[in-house]
């Protein structure tokens, strides 16, 4: 969907610059980061819709960005690029909670449909958290402040 | 020429072949050697210490049978003298002087004592100065005086003489006894003339064996009966006598003097009354017959346990080096097995490394490509020429992408560890799939498939997906084989295998494999095929699954004529493989279930 939020993390700067133009020409909203370290800082900063994670990154690699990212408890999806070579790392992605994943080299197309279903997870799982939170506070008000000084704290 | 390997064949086989031999023929030695010293030898020494206990035993039991035969002779002998001066003894007290002499009382004496067997030659009374007063005998001896003969003297102070043999008056030779009797102040002497043949007969008649013979010498070592063998009666003992000693004595050896003669064993003993010596002798080879005769006996037996020994040990030895060689060339062929195991695996990991890293820029330059075709569509390039090349370009950019990405997702699978599934698979209705799929393919390269799928088969526990690759590989390359050619036929045969498990056989008849390569068709990245066509990683990703799968490939192939593959499946994989395979099971759930 047009006007989706995605971030880019990879530590190839071509890559994402180039990754970035391509999405920016489809529609969506980009931002980049060249490390794990700084896509947690963006998203402790900013909401996102899909993030595109690579694997392998020096410093903090794409497993280790993808538990910081679950710590964080957001909605947004994680969709792993892997150099294919690190295939059982990409499965240990997906049961960490990853969104799916894809093998580089890959066309864009294949990139962007893979995005889009993302992003429709990540309304349901939104529309998912709603329903349960409207549910909470109708059966007990008093939860609502339990609720929305976090979802505050997000948004 | 025929090729066969199972692995990769090393160059320096044959220096391994010959020092192997070296190996074979020195443990043939030392087996040998090692069973002839712990057999032969225990063998030889209870051989050796039977002879001795059993040759020392047969030789105290021969001295014993001597000495008993000298006893034995020595008690006739004495018996015989004793019994003869005891009835002259009687004749001279119970008769007088006047008695003998007058009348006929020394003739019927005479008669009396040869009644039951003539033992007296004859008999005579002497008075004390040495004529003859009475005689009975077949000689005229009635004027001899034999005062002065030998005898005289010591028959008149011992009143008792046993003479040795001489010839005396008759000139034949013959002894005398002799005992005295005093009649008031008058001495008087009755004699007799032991008949010889009588005295000889007890003596003579003795036969020992072949070569045994008993005679008597006396003081001066004149013999006094005849020997066997040795001399004459009356004639001087070709040895001296020694001094007199008691008891039985026993010699054995070379007689002195006679050198020639075989070695002997001599018995000896001094009779007490007449001081004679008698003499038991035989050769000794004789005397120990029965002993040399135990003593062959043993040899053959242990010549024949020695030979058999020997034989039984070259056999056993003969058996066990083929067991070892052929122990050494499976240990080798393992050991080949291993080298191109971790060879492929360390080639597995540095190509996932590699293709990991190729698959990066190759990344970029497919974003790259994108936004070059991004930025023409939405400004089309006005210059047709220039909108040509960019099409084109981006076109063959795709197309050695793709390539490039075929090399890289080929090495990766090379170096992946699997994580398929493991499930019962009818290796026949397998390949029937498989050949259905491939047989477009093959038409139209002009080959033909025969299959021979033995019906009996068992259902084998694998992993169809790898199997599928492996079957697929094998059967690209075997039409490839035929560019050649333009025709050919693929035979593919299933069978039991030697041991639990299926055969399947993978012939065609195309350019086969020349010797020099077929050693290197399982190294990654070997091809013969024009470059950009192989990846070379097809066989080594078959032999990788073969293995992992339990299996064997092995390769027969004539250059010119075609190559023959047969797999080896076990009739289910190996346990690390399926310990492997239930770590990485869980993860695939989750991934179906994402």
């Amino acid at each position: 969907m047009k006007g989706s939020k995605i971030l880019l993390v990879d530590d190839e700067a071509v890559f994402t610059a180039n990754m970035s133009k391509l999405l920016s020409h489809r529609g969506y909203r980009v931002k980049t980061a060249g490390s794990g370290e700084d896509a947690i800082r963006i998203l402790e900063a900013e909401d996102v819709d899909v993030i595109v994670l690579d694997l392998k990154m020096p410093g903090m690699d794409g497993i280790a960005t993808l538990r910081e990212i679950q710590k964080l408890g957001l909605f947004s999806q994680t969709l792993i690029l892997t150099g294919h070579g690190s295939i059982d790392t990409a499965l240990e992605a997906v049961k960490l909670g990853a969104y799916d994943y894809l093998t580089k080299p890959c066309e864009i197309d294949e990139l962007v449909s893979k995005i889009e279903g993302a992003w429709e997870k990540k309304g349901d799982a939104e529309q998912k958290d709603r329903s349960a939170k409207i549910q909470k506070v109708i059966e007990s008000p008093s939860a609502a402040f339990d609720l929305f000084p976090r979802k505050k704290k997000i948004g | 020429m025929n090729n066969r390997i199972t692995l990769n064949g090393t160059a320096d086989a044959q220096g391994v072949d010959t020092l192997r031999k070296t190996h074979h023929v020195n443990l043939f030695r030392r087996f040998i050697l090692l069973t002839v010293v712990c057999s032969l030898l225990p063998l030889l020494a209870v051989g050796w210490w039977t002879y001795l206990h059993y040759a020392g035993f047969a030789h105290t039991r021969m001295i014993e049978g001597f000495e008993t035969q000298l006893e034995h002779h020595r008690r006739v002998i004495e018996l015989f003298l004793k019994e003869k001066s005891a009835q002259l003894h009687l004749i001279a007290h119970t008769h007088t002087r006047a008695e003998l002499v007058n009348g006929s009382t020394l003739n019927d004496v005479f008669d009396l004592i040869n009644r039951e067997y003539w033992t007296i030659k004859d008999l005579g009374v002497i008075d004390a100065r040495g004529n003859h007063l009475a005689y009975v005998g077949p000689y005229d001896l009635m004027d001899k005086n034999y005062a002065q003969t030998f005898w005289f003297t010591p028959t008149m102070e011992k009143g008792l003489y046993i003479s040795d043999m001489f010839m005396g008056f008759r000139k034949v030779p013959h002894f005398i006894i002799a005992v005295t009797r005093t009649e008031g102040n008058e001495k008087w002497i009755l004699r007799a003339t032991i008949d010889t043949e009588a005295f000889r007969s007890l003596v003579e008649n003795v036969k020992i064996g072949k070569t045994g013979e008993v005679y008597l010498l006396n003081r001066q070592g004149i013999y006094q009966t005849s020997p066997r063998f040795s001399g004459k009666i009356m004639s001087k003992a070709g040895y001296p006598v020694g001094p007199i000693h008691d008891g039985i004595r026993i010699i054995e050896g070379h007689r002195e003097g006679r050198n020639r003669i075989p070695r002997q064993i001599v018995c000896q003993t001094w009779l007490a009354q007449p001081r004679w010596l008698l003499v038991v002798r035989q050769d000794f080879t004789e005397a120990l017959e029965a002993v040399n005769h135990a003593n062959r006996a043993t040899l053959i037996f242990l010549v024949l346990s020695a030979m058999m020994i020997l034989i039984v040990a070259g056999f056993i030895t003969r058996h066990m080096i083929t067991i070892i060689k052929k122990r050494d060339a499976e240990s080798d062929q393992l050991n080949q097995q291993l080298i191109q195991t971790s060879k492929l695996a360390s080639i597995g990991e540095l190509s996932a490394g590699v293709a990991h890293e190729i698959n990066n820029p190759l990344a970029i330059i497919l974003t790259e490509k994108q936004l070059i075709q991004d930025l023409a569509a939405v400004d089309p390039v006005t210059l047709p020429e220039l909108q040509a090349q960019l099409k084109d370009s981006t076109q063959q950019i795709d197309i050695q992408v793709q390539r490039c990405k075929r090399i890289t997702e080929n090495l990766l699978r090379f170096s992946r560890r699997t994580h398929s599934l493991i499930e019962p698979v009818d290796v026949n209705q397998f390949l029937r799939e498989v050949v259905d799929l491939m047989e477009r393919e093959a038409r139209s390269g002009g080959v033909r498939f025969l299959t021979d799928l033995k019906n009996d088969l068992p259902v084998i526990l694998s992993d169809p997906s790898q199997l599928q690759q492996v079957f697929l590989n094998l059967i690209t390359n075997a039409i490839d084989a035929h560019d050649q050619k333009g025709l050919g036929t693929i035979r593919i045969h299933t069978r039991s295998g030697g041991e639990p498990g299926i055969e399947v056989v993978i012939a065609d008849t195309g350019i086969g494999i020349s010797s020099e390569n077929l050693n290197k068709i399982f190294d990654p990245f070997f091809t013969t095929k024009p470059v950009g066509k192989g990846t070379g990683l097809g066989l080594s990703i078959c032999y990788s699954i073969v293995r992992q799968l339990g299996g064997r490939i092995t390769v027969l192939s004539e250059p010119g004529k075609g190559s023959e593959f047969t797999l080896f499946l076990p009739l289910r994989p190996p346990r690390e493989f399926m310990d492997q395979m239930a770590e990485t099971e869980p993860l695939l759930e989750r991934k179906v279930a994402a």
